[in-house]
Formats: structure tokens, sequence, C-alpha cells
């Protein structure tokens, strides 16, 4: 199923998925001119290039988009999702989603 | 509770690879007409990814569908509503989870208050998570879920949480309940009033099990009492009737059980039935 695919990600995953679309649930720390800096659910910081149209008003956002490099997104939609997110839970939800055990469910 | 038990008896037929015939139903046509193939499993509610559901299968058209040889029957999806196509007859959703889309469809008007039912379906709109619940439906080639029932997630945890629910309940019907004897073992719970005496309740093993001594001690007492009305807090405690027992750990494991969503006040804030 490579259709469609957008998995979630953290930070540590970003170097797997440079070229392809991912979700990366993050924290928003700084705008900086067309670009925001974010924290991932792993604590990792990754800039994401924002386009025209996105709002981020939330304090947590879901940021869908392409990886241009390890710690770059260009993104191509935004998900608000409010002030109250468990990152810790997002984490440990991404990990178990690319744990061999597991990966049947989701892949 | 009661989906958890839908969850768990179907473990029971599934993983046990009991009711369902999956190769020999479709040659029975003449015996059965549908009725004896339908499992409880056809009447519960299974999260899934988009993944598995790009996985379901329906032998043919009258048989029950499928995943991975488990029959299912009402799913539910967490995810991003991608399109949306709004037709005078049907609502057409595009749904995607991150692992692949699915196609929800809504007919409108099968209620029969088309005005409450446009009211209730107006909040979702493009770009936004929505958990959309219903059965599968497959016309030609393509499948799509028949939607029932789908709303916002106004609260971005339920994303993580029905991921987690996807794999745990994935995980129990393969499996088995945690801490069940045998895999895909029958329902222990309720097997008989007597074997949940306060005395003997730590022998039994069940969804229960994994619960603090003394939550499990009033599960047990309650499950003894079988009273829907609720149970009053004193005579919980009479029938635990320890000396050790104080009244802040008695109301603190009250508490810890009304949290997880096994107990929940009946008539007042004194009295606790089980939520199953």
């Amino acid at each position: 199923m490579s259709e469609h695919l957008s998995p979630r990600v953290n930070s540590a995953r970003l170097p797997n998925f440079v070229g392809k679309t991912v979700r990366l649930p993050c924290k928003v720390i700084s705008f900086n001119g067309p670009s925001a800096k974010v924290q991932a659910s792993d604590g990792g910081e990754v800039t994401v290039v924002l386009g025209a149209g996105m709002d981020i008003q939330d304090t947590f956002v879901e940021i869908v988009g392409t990886v241009t490099d390890p710690t770059t997104i260009k993104t191509m939609a935004c998900i608000n999702m409010g002030d109250k997110l468990d990152l810790k839970l997002t984490n440990d939800t991404i990990e178990m989603m690319y744990d061999p055990r597991f990966t049947k469910i989701f892949f | 509770m009661s989906q958890y038990d839908s969850y768990y008896g179907s473990g029971g037929g599934g993983g046990g690879g009991g009711g369902f015939l999956q190769g020999g139903s479709p040659f029975s046509q003449t015996g059965s007409p549908g009725g004896t193939q339908r499992s409880e499993a056809s009447m519960s509610m299974r999260p899934i990814t988009t993944n598995q559901f790009q996985k379901t299968e329906q032998p043919h058209g009258d048989a029950p569908w499928s995943l991975e040889g488990i029959e299912i029957g009402h799913v539910t999806v967490v995810g991003q509503v991608i399109s949306m196509q709004q037709h005078t007859t049907n609502h057409i959703y595009n749904i995607e989870d991150g692992f692949g889309r699915v196609e929800a469809r809504h007919w409108v008007g099968t209620t029969g208050n088309t005005e409450a039912e446009i009211e209730k379906w107006s909040g979702i709109e493009e770009g936004i998570y929505v958990r959309v619940s219903g059965f599968l439906k497959s016309f030609g080639n393509k499948k799509y879920i028949n939607a029932s029932y789908m709303r916002p997630v106004t609260d971005f945890n339920e994303v993580d949480f029905h991921f987690l629910e996807c794999a745990t309940v994935t995980m129990m019907l393969e499996r088995g309940t945690p801490h069940s004897a045998r895999a895909g073992g029958q329902k222990t719970v309720g097997a008989g009033s007597s074997a949940y005496q306060v005395n003997n309740a730590m022998d039994t093993q069940d969804e229960y099990s994994s619960l603090a001594p003394l939550q499990q001690q009033i599960i047990r007492f309650l499950v003894s009492q079988d009273n829907k009305d609720g149970v009053h807090v004193g005579v919980i405690a009479r029938a635990l009737g320890k000396a050790d027992l104080d009244a802040e750990k008695l109301s603190s494991a009250l508490d810890a059980l009304l949290d997880s969503g096994h107990l929940f006040n009946t008539i007042d804030e004194n009295h606790f039935a089980l939520s199953r």
C-alpha cells in the first residue's frame, strides 16, 4: 500500500522518509517568516516550511508534508490539534507502529 | 463495557478457529440461509486502520466480511477527511489515517428525520479528523464503509487511542485476552456466580486479573451480586469485611475503577454497578 501513504513520524524517523509524505504531530515553538520551528513527539526540533493559507493556531498541530531533508518538512497541510495533546503518548504510539510485531496492522 | 465484551467474545470464536467456516460456508446455501452463520462478531464493532480496511475480504456477496480470517461486523476508523462530495442521496467522504484511504458513504434520509440528520452531519468539513463507524459494503469492485455515524475528533489523543486500540484488539483476536489460560479460550466471566466468592477471587483469570487485588475483590463481589441498580458502598465494605480495610483505601479503589470505566454510579454516588 504505497498509495495515499503518509505515516505518522517523530523526528528520529525522518531520515527514513526523505522525499516521502509524512504526518508529524508536534508542538509549535516559534515562527520565523515563512517557516516555523516545531518540536516533534520525541523532542527533536524540526523546521517546517509553510505554504500560503496554512493556519497554525493551536499549541499542537499535525504537519502533513514532504520531507526535504532529515530536519525539514515542506508543509502541504496543517491540522490544528488543540492545546492538550500527550506528546509522549503520541511518541509511544508512533514507535509501536514501526515495531515489527505490529507493522502488519499499519503498513 | 459491552463493546469490549464483544471483542472478547469474538476473540473466542475467531481466535480459536471456531464458528466461522470461511471455506465451507459458500456451499451451504441450501441448508441454512444466513442465520446460523452469523456470529457475535457481525454485531460487534471493531476498530481498524485504513490499512486493515484494504485487507478485508468478502468471499461472495452474502458472506460475512473478514479480516485475516476473522469475521468482522461493524468497524470504526479515525482519520482525516481528505475530500467530500455531497450528492442529493448520499455523501461520499474520503478518509485517510496515514496508512491508506477509505471511502465512507452516508446515505441521506435513511433515518426518517432528515433535518436532525443534516444537523448531526454538518460539523464534518474537509481537512478535519473524524471518527466514522459503519459496516462494510462493496459496489462493483470497490469497498466502502456504509457510515452510520461520523463526528469530528475534538480531543486529539483519540487519534493515538484509536491506533493503540486497533493494535490491542488485533492482538487479542489473534492470541486471546491477556491472562486467559487458553488462547482464544472461552469467556470465563460469569461462568457461575459461586466462582466469585471473595475468598477464591484471586484464582480467577479473566479480563479483571490485571487489576489491583482490592479492585478485583470489589469487582468480583459486584459480579456475584449481579445488581443493575447498584450496590451501596457500605455493603461492599461489609462484604470485603477486612480489618485492615480503611475507608480511604476503599474509596480510592472505587475511584480508580470508576476512572477506568469498570464501574459506574447508579442512583447516587454511593451506589456502584458493573459496566458490563
